[in-house]
């Protein structure tokens, strides 16, 4: 397929991902602060942290990192951020708005519609009145979107370069999320009850509540969780998973037999990386997780920057790596 | 007024002007009988509440056109009165023959000024006056596109005269626009007035979208099985980009831009994630001066270089050909019956309007002694920009063009203002319908096989109470179109 065309369907699937993801923090992360009665800052600042904008949210003068109200209108409003809900939103249907005749019609009305009602008075109202509810629709709209990509489109080239860029994306959430959130609850060093909370919050970010908890029968640890969340087999937003997803989608776009073609650094590095993550399941420690997560992070950005150049069209160069954005 | 009054009840046309539901007695149009009785059958609320449903689904589907307002580019729906224009069968059928017959003779006279120009050479047409055309291309000289076909997509032009009389205002043989909207108001009114669609017994127009992929096949310098066509957009910022990925989507073909396709040895290829791919066939829907920067802007980041070349040699097809605004250029339009005449040895079949060709003294002395009562167009502008409707118009207007005429007479023409027809239309403000003149853009397709006409077209309607330009640019809106089947025998 063209690559302007597969540049665009890898960023739609991103950020359906990023915006679902996003939401997902948020509705989690407001929770947990009601929950446990810790120190504004440490729950909020982590949500900051994870999307990367830390830097940019201190130079915007928006507010400190314990407003939660204002990491909230940052995380969910602010269209210079490329986290934010709304950009998420908008990104993704730009994307889409530049492929029309490639998504289904489907696709693009459910997708418009949310768009539309973002920007609407509505949305606004329903965020202001009932905040659970504002999280949760977004959350439960990218997921049947995401249903209606898979059940209205072929599977073709387009198909395989969204669900690529959704995994990926998916990878590097989910490490993003784990990293951050290890890290604040170690600094905290409180008392095992509030730990627990933190860790069943972090479990509910990642809709693993009810997957983990058939999986270890009802044995919250740190360790488990962690090592559950990055290489568990079968949960659909583990590391692991992720990066299986991502490998086979681009094994249908580039057949390893068919070698001619382009995209054999990509397909190198992507599959060394998901070698890499399944095996850390034989003697998972714990306490090597920073350093591990952060190479996940690093190396799943590279990827896509090397799936770029390879295959959509990208400059050589680390400036050409966010195209389509 | 009451809500709950018919639709249609105290409906009155203009006077000295052809209503194309009315009778200028005010009663209905005994063809449209049963689907005006259907159409009255809504209350002014029960409409008001259809029309809004309709305007709800154009945003939600992103029927959008943009406007260069900001950088991003804000997105508007093009305006839609749900109160549909209807066509006889017996009218339809005198347009279609007239509109075959007007793309045939205008097909054969591009073929002839890009080869041997006998029709400026026996002095039946002025030279002077054709060649200087803007987009008169001498470099193009001497092409033959493959498959023999310049004209792929037309759209001409219609307006009805105060007699109901139809004419050809223009005809648009470069990158006609607007079909889309065809498409997607007859779904509307399916979707919120099936019950008067029903009535009306009204042609299909969805045939549109398979009909056009094919006539690009036929053209194809390959097996039409082996083609690869693409539609060629400048990309989500242009104003009709809904349109290209609509065609896009609805023929199953690719969309690209200009970046994403390469020439090399003369054939023309797609980037793609699998390597070259080669393309046959491209749609293209940008402008020809932009798209090869060796042929016609050297300074121009845009188009594709060396696609030009690719063409010449028959190696790929473009729709339309580069080169045809020669043909629909406003001073040649004058001419078009000359045109007929001269190669279908035929009467046209189409009225058209009188027009004064400013490039002709005897004409533009006319012209400037009259400006109050013309309508005077720039030939080279389009989207109702570049124009002097005189009897509106105040006297340093009028001024002003005498002095625009004088200076470059082969830029202008000039014509009597006509009293466009009207139809029936809803007026928000007022919550209810009122006459609103309208022009009818019927699509006619072009391949190898020879041409076919699309039964319906865009109706673009002048919102604006007293207003003469269908423009959307200018506050222009859109009808559906019904072309009534013809009455089983």
């Amino acid at each position: 397929m063209i690559s302007r065309v597969a540049d665009h369907c890898f960023w739609l699937g991103r950020y359906l991902e990023r915006a679902e993801s996003t939401a997902r923090v948020l509705g989690v992360t407001r929770n947990l602060a009601l929950d446990v009665g810790l120190n504004p800052r440490h729950v909020w600042l982590p949500v900051i942290i994870v999307s990367g904008e830390q830097a940019r949210y201190v130079a915007s003068g928006q507010g400190r990192p314990d407003d939660g109200e204002r990491v909230q209108d940052y995380m969910t409003w602010d269209e210079e951020n490329p986290s934010s809900i709304a950009r998420s939103l908008s990104a993704a249907r730009d994307n889409a708005r530049s492929i029309r005749e490639v998504v289904s019609l489907e696709t693009w009305e459910a997708l418009n519609a949310l768009y539309l009602w973002m920007g609407s008075p509505r949305a606004r109202v329903e965020w202001r009145e009932d905040r659970h509810a504002f999280y949760r629709r977004i959350r439960t709209s990218m997921q049947s979107l995401q249903g209606i990509v898979r059940g209205t489109m072929l599977f073709d080239d387009a198909m395989h370069f969204m669900l690529l860029g959704n995994m990926l994306e998916r990878a590097g959430q989910t490490a993003r999320i784990l990293d951050v959130h290890h890290h604040a609850f170690q600094a905290l060093g409180t008392h095992e009850v509030i730990e627990t909370a933190l860790w069943l919050a972090l479990l509910r970010a990642c809709s693993g509540f009810e997957p983990f908890m058939k999986v270890h029968r009802g044995r919250v640890s740190p360790a488990a969780v962690a090592r559950f969340l990055v290489v568990d087999p079968i949960f659909p937003r583990s590391v692991r998973f992720s990066l299986r997803a991502a490998v086979s989608r681009f094994e249908r776009l580039r057949p390893p037999e068919q070698d001619d073609l382009p995209g054999a650094r990509s397909a190198a590095r992507l599959t060394a990386l998901a070698s890499w993550v399944a095996a850390l399941d034989k003697d998972f420690d714990v306490a090597g997780l920073h350093e591990l997560l952060t190479h996940v992070v690093d190396e799943t950005a590279a990827i896509a920057g090397v799936i770029g150049t390879e295959l959509l069209g990208y400059a050589e160069g680390p400036a050409a790596e966010m195209s389509a954005q | 007024m009451d809500p709950a009054t018919p639709l249609l009840s105290d409906y009155a046309g203009l006077p000295g002007t052809w209503d194309e539901l009315f009778t200028s007695t005010g009663a209905p149009r005994p063809a449209f009988r049963r689907a005006i009785d259907a159409l009255d059958a809504h209350s002014r609320a029960g409409f008001a509440v259809c029309q809004g449903l309709a305007e709800r689904a154009l945003l939600d589907q992103g029927v959008t056109f943009s406007v260069y307002s900001d950088q991003r580019g804000t997105e508007k729906i093009f305006p839609f009165c749900l109160v549909p224009r209807i066509v006889s069968a017996a009218d339809w059928a005198t347009l279609e023959r007239g509109l075959l017959q007007r793309v045939r003779a205008l097909e054969l006279f591009l073929a002839d000024l890009y080869a041997d120009q006998h029709i400026l050479k026996d002095g039946t047409l002025p030279t002077d006056l054709v060649l200087a055309s803007k987009s008169w291309f001498p470099q193009l000289q001497g092409v033959r596109p493959v498959g023999g076909v310049r004209i792929h997509i037309a759209g001409i032009d219609l307006v009805r005269d105060p007699k109901g009389t139809w004419r050809v205002l223009e005809d648009n043989l470069r990158t006609p626009s607007g079909v889309s909207y065809v498409l997607e108001n007859r779904i509307l009114s399916k979707r919120v007035i099936p019950d008067v669609l029903d009535a009306a017994r009204v042609e299909p127009v969805d045939a549109y979208p398979g009909r056009l992929a094919e006539s690009l096949r036929s053209v194809s310098p390959v097996d039409p099985d082996e083609t690869s066509a693409v539609v060629l957009t400048p990309g989500p910022y242009n104003s009709a980009y809904f349109e290209h990925s609509f065609l896009a989507r609805t023929m199953g073909l690719e969309l690209v831009q200009a970046a994403d396709l390469f020439t090399e040895g003369d054939r023309v290829f797609c980037r793609t994630t699998r390597g070259p791919r080669p393309v046959h066939v491209i749609y293209r829907r940008i402008d020809e001066t932009y798209l090869d920067p060796e042929v016609f802007r050297p300074d121009s980041l845009l188009g594709v270089p060396g696609i030009m070349r690719a063409w010449a040699k028959g190696n790929v097809a473009l729709a339309n050909a580069p080169g045809n605004g020669v043909a629909d250029d406003k001073a040649v339009y004058p001419f078009v019956p000359d045109i007929v005449r001269y190669y279908l040895s035929e009467e046209p079949l189409l009225a058209q309007l009188d027009t004064w060709v400013c490039a002709r003294e005897e004409d533009r002395r006319f012209v400037v002694d009259h400006l109050g009562e013309l309508v005077v167009k720039a030939v080279d502008e389009a989207g109702g920009y570049g124009m002097l409707m005189g009897p509106q118009a105040t006297k340093a207007q009028i001024d002003e063009f005498r002095q625009r005429v004088l200076a470059e007479p082969r830029k202008y023409i000039a014509q009597r203002r006509l009293e466009l027809s009207t139809c029936p239309t809803w007026v928000e403000a007022k919550g209810t319908v009122e006459p609103r003149r309208v022009d009818l853009r019927p699509y006619i397709l072009n391949g190898r096989d020879g041409p076919w006409v699309l039964p319906g077209g865009l109706t673009r309607v002048a919102l604006t109470e007293g207003s003469y330009v269908v423009n959307s640019s200018q506050g222009g809106g859109s009808k559906d179109t019904w072309v009534q089947k013809p009455e089983a025998a």
